[in-house]
This record gives structure tokens, C-alpha cells and sequence, in this order.
């Protein structure tokens, strides 16, 4: 029998995971819920998660950026690091757009970017295809 | 960049050697920084490099004539003050310079005395273009930062309604969804009213900029303004958890100010020490009479504003985060909304804060002072609600 893939969803809009939950669930998911940055790295090694979607803009501005790149930079985080991270964010411009000065943008680009609210088809499509490739 | 910060700096363009020194000594002498030129093609490169304040140009030259001098410089910046030196032959030509854009003109010959006054006028001239063009830019950036304000804060609530709705219409009509629905309409219906009172903010913000609201300095009575927000908060249930006790003298509290204005700051201040009160709390509102002023303190039982957010507290947008205010919105202008009342109240505001044990905010107000003013009282909105009998 197959495991549930878990999503762990980082934002602090309670309203976004709330309504995101029974979506990801209908598609089989198991939802693991953070509403900050720190709340997220702290879930992130308890369950060891499939994916995950981050927010960007948390109680500290940008937190999403330092997540993404203490997820895939952080020594500490290293046999997390492999795991895909979906970003999510109403700030229409990509990382790449809004730092365009290299090195820079390395740190905090995400295996994929989405903009809220979510075109709900194209994101369970790439969280399917993301975790999937995790196999 | 400027080489002597704060110094008023001048060119001088004339080819006459003797006009531009005795420039420089009468104008050294006003403590302002000359520097002289003996053709237009050198007076333009030292006020692009310089970028003067003012400059003094004489028409008739060699070279690059006077006139296209000044549209060069107004090229440059165009609040660059111009005077034309010219002389008396050509007057005319002193007019069309002046149409041009030139502020004014000194005729030759012209007596030191002659240059410093008109020198003196045009730099008065001057600092209002700076002034009005420091405005300009403050007025610019608020609205830029008005502009990023609106991305962030109205599209957030915008978004999680917007998802809520087309996750039930994916999700399709299935039990567990129903059972849902009713709860996320509630929390959409939050949501839009988080909405309105973002727009209602910036309403009442924008009305104060045009000084709308706060043009009236007249007796006003806070005591039963006070009462009355203290009684529509009582009657609310947000504020069922925390008791509300007023400490106001016995007699009147006679301020001068708007009635509106004054009804918004402590309904604002009332609000906000009830917003951030712990479950069990207390607010309590005291006014004393003070040298030729009136202190208005609210005081709560709360969470409390760290201290290293306390010199933003009364910035526009900006909310208190941390610990005990993550389940908290808000508008983050009812501070700056405070703020600018209080000022153009003639008062001033200010905070004491413990995290963990309260916060208490302090307006002083101008007394309202009988002999002073001989205002017309007939219909003196001071008097409203002065006679209401409020029961606390």
C-alpha cells in the first residue's frame, strides 16, 4: 500500500491553509500545517515532508526567501534539501524578476513559484508532478 | 553633490572681469559660496557640476549667448533662481529673458547694496521651490508607499476570499464541502469587512490631509466624548472580556479642537487598548487638568509594544507583531490617524509600554481657556453631547 505524501504548508494567513486543506486532502495529501517561518524548519524535520508550499511574506518580511535558502543551503538542513518547495505569493514578480542581480537570486529560488490566489488545476498538477518525482 | 553642505552657492557668468569680481565681494560678504565664469559654455559646466541654487547671467557675451544660457540651466533644474545682469540698452532683451525663465533682473551699473537685495529676494525665492519641491517628493513617496501599502494589505484579504470561493467551486458539492461552506463564508464575510475598514482608514486619513476634518478649534468637552465611546465598547462584545473604567474629573474637560476629530482619536485609542488586552484585562481612561492643558491618559492591562517597535508605532501602515498579536488585524492607521489629529489639535501624544503589563497613551491638548478667544459660540459644536446622561 502506497504512504500518503505529506504537503507541509507554510503561510501565516490561517484563511490560505484553511481553504487549501480539503483540496490537498481530496488529492490524497496529508496536510501538515506551520503559520511561520520557524514553526515550518521545526515541522520540516519531524515529518520529513513530500513537498512544500511556502509563503513569502510572513511575520518577518520576505521570511519565504530565508526558509527556501536555509532549506536548501543550511548545512544543517542538508538531507532535507532534496525536497521540492513550491513558493507561493501574491507578489506577481518571480525571485529571478524582483533580485535580478545573480548569486543573489540562487539563494532564494524555489523549484517553482505560483502567485495567489492559486490557479487551483496548475498547482495540485505541479505539487503532483514535484512529489511524484520524489518516488 | 554639494561641496559645502548647507552654504548657498552662485555662479556668476559675465564676461566682464571687473562685473564678476566685484560680484564675488559683495556676495562673499553674505556668507554665500561664489564661484565666477567668463563665458556660458564655463557657467554651464560649473552648474551642472554645481548645481547652484542661484545664478546670475549676463545677456550680452561672447560665445553662448545669455538667453540660451538660461534654458540650459533650466535643463539642468528648473528651480535653479536665474537674474539676468544687463545693461540699461537692453531692457527689452531683460524682459524676454524674464519670459524665459529668468526670475528677475539687476540693470548695470548696480551698487553692491542693489545686488545683495536682489540677491537676498531671489534666494528667499529659492527656498520656497525647495520647500515646495520637498513636499513634492515626501507627497510622491507616500504615495508610492500608499501604492506597495494597497499590494500587500488589501490583496491578502482579497486573495484568501478569493480562494476560499474557488476552492468550494472545485471541490464540488460534497458533504464534508457543505459542512465547511457555511463556516468559510463567515470567514470571507470577515474578510471584506477587514476590507472596508482599511478603505475607511484611508477615507478618514485623506479627508485630514486636505484638512477636512480638523479645521475647527473650537470648546469641546471630552468627558462625554470619552463616555460615549467608552459606552459604544461596553455595548459591544469584543470588549466583554476586558472592563472599561473611566477616572474623568467631575466638572468638564474644556479642550480646544474638532468634536469628530477628538470622537475618532479616543474612539482609535480606546479601540486599540481594548484590541491588545488580555482576556480579564482593564482600560482605563483618566484625564487631569494640567499647566494650560488637559492629559488624557488610556490605559490597558496588555500584551504590550516591544520597544524596538515603539519609535513606529504612530508610522503609517506599520502593526505591532510578535508575541500575543499574531491573531490581531488591523488597519495600521489608526495610530497615524492619533498622530495627526493630536498634532493639528496642538497637542502632542507619546507612549509607555511593558511587554506583558500594559501600555498606556498619553495626549496632551491645549485647555480650552474662556478669556482667550472670542469666539462665536452660537452653535459651538463643543456643546454636543455635554448634556447627555451617560450612566458608567
Amino acid at each position: 500500500m502506497h504512504k500518503a505524501k505529506q504537503v507541509l504548508v507554510i503561510d501565516d494567513d490561517g484563511d490560505f491553509r484553511e481553504s487549501i486543506r480539503p483540496l490537498l486532502e481530496n488529492r490524497g495529501y496529508l496536510v501538515i500545517e506551520a503559520s511561520s517561518g520557524k514553526e515550518g524548519l521545526r515541522k520540516l524535520i519531524e515529518f520529513k515532508p513530500d513537498v512544500i508550499v511556502l509563503d513569502i511574506m510572513m511575520e518577518c518580511l520576505e521570511e519565504g526567501y530565508g526558509v527556501n535558502q536555509a532549506i536548501k543551503f543550511k548545512e544543517a538542513f542538508a538531507e532535507y534539501r532534496s525536497i521540492p518547495i513550491i513558493m507561493v505569493s501574491s507578489i506577481h514578480e518571480t525571485p529571478r524578476e524582483r533580485y535580478p542581480r545573480a548569486g543573489e537570486v540562487d539563494m532564494i529560488e524555489p523549484d517553482c513559484y505560483l502567485t495567489k490566489p492559486l490557479d487551483l488545476p496548475r498547482f495540485l498538477e505541479v505539487l503532483d508532478r514535484l512529489s511524484k518525482a520524489r518516488a | 553633490m554639494r561641496e559645502s553642505a548647507g552654504l548657498e552657492q552662485i555662479v556668476v557668468i559675465d564676461d566682464d572681469y571687473a562685473m564678476r569680481l566685484s560680484c564675488l565681494q559683495a556676495l562673499s560678504k553674505l556668507g554665500l559660496h561664489v564661484e565666477t565664469c567668463e563665458d556660458g559654455a564655463k557657467g554651464l559646466n560649473s552648474v551642472a557640476r554645481l548645481k547652484p541654487d542661484l545664478v546670475l547671467v549676463d545677456l550680452k557675451m561672447p560665445g553662448i549667448s545669455g538667453m540660451e544660457v538660461i534654458s540650459r540651466i533650466h535643463e539642468i533644474d528648473p528651480i535653479i533662481v536665474i537674474i539676468v545682469i544687463t545693461g540699461y540698452a537692453t531692457i527689452g532683451t531683460a524682459v524676454d529673458a524674464m519670459k524665459a525663465g529668468a526670475y528677475d533682473f539687476l540693470p548695470k551699473p548696480f551698487k553692491p547694496d542693489e545686488l545683495r537685495m536682489i540677491v537676498g529676494r531671489s534666494l528667499q525665492h529659492r527656498r520656497l521651490l525647495l520647500e515646495s519641491r520637498r513636499l513634492e517628493m515626501e507627497r510622491e513617496l507616500l504615495k508610492r508607499r500608499f501604492i506597495t501599502f494597497v499590494s500587500h494589505q488589501l490583496k491578502t484579504p482579497l486573495t484568501a476570499i478569493h480562494q476560499y470561493l474557488d476552492v468550494l467551486r472545485n471541490l464540488g458539492d460534497t458533504v464534508e464541502v457543505r459542512a465547511k461552506s457555511n463556516e468559510w463564508l463567515d470567514r470571507c464575510l470577515k474578510r471584506t469587512k477587514e476590507m472596508r475598514e482599511i478603505v475607511d482608514d484611508w477615507l478618514t486619513l485623506s479627508r485630514m490631509e486636505g484638512g477636512m476634518l480638523s479645521r475647527q478649534r473650537v470648546k469641546v468637552d471630552l468627558k462625554p466624548i470619552v463616555l460615549n465611546v467608552l459606552k459604544t465598547y461596553r455595548e459591544m462584545e469584543e470588549a466583554n472580556d476586558v472592563t472599561l473604567v473611566p477616572q474623568l474629573p467631575g466638572d468638564s474637560c474644556l479642550v480646544r479642537g474638532d468634536h469628530n476629530c477628538l470622537s475618532v482619536l479616543f474612539d482609535n485609542l480606546i479601540a486599540n487598548a481594548i484590541k491588545y488586552n488580555k482576556p480579564g484585562g482593564q482600560v482605563t481612561v483618566s484625564a487631569e487638568m494640567g499647566d494650560g492643558e488637559v492629559v488624557i491618559a488610556v490605559h490597558d492591562t496588555g500584551v504590550g509594544i516591544p520597544r524596538e517597535h515603539k519609535d513606529y508605532l504612530f508610522d503609517e501602515f506599520f502593526r505591532v507583531r510578535g508575541q500575543g498579536h499574531t491573531a490581531t488585524t488591523g488597519t495600521g492607521l489608526g495610530l497615524p490617524i492619533c498622530k495627526r489629529i493630536v498634532r493639528e489639535s496642538g497637542g502632542t501624544i507619546e507612549v509607555e509600554s511593558e511587554v506583558g503589563v500594559g501600555s498606556t497613551f498619553r495626549v496632551r491638548l491645549p485647555a480650552y481657556n474662556a478669556q482667550d478667544t472670542n469666539e462665536n459660540q452660537k452653535g459651538d459644536p463643543g456643546d454636543f453631547g455635554a448634556e447627555d446622561d451617560i450612566d458608567h
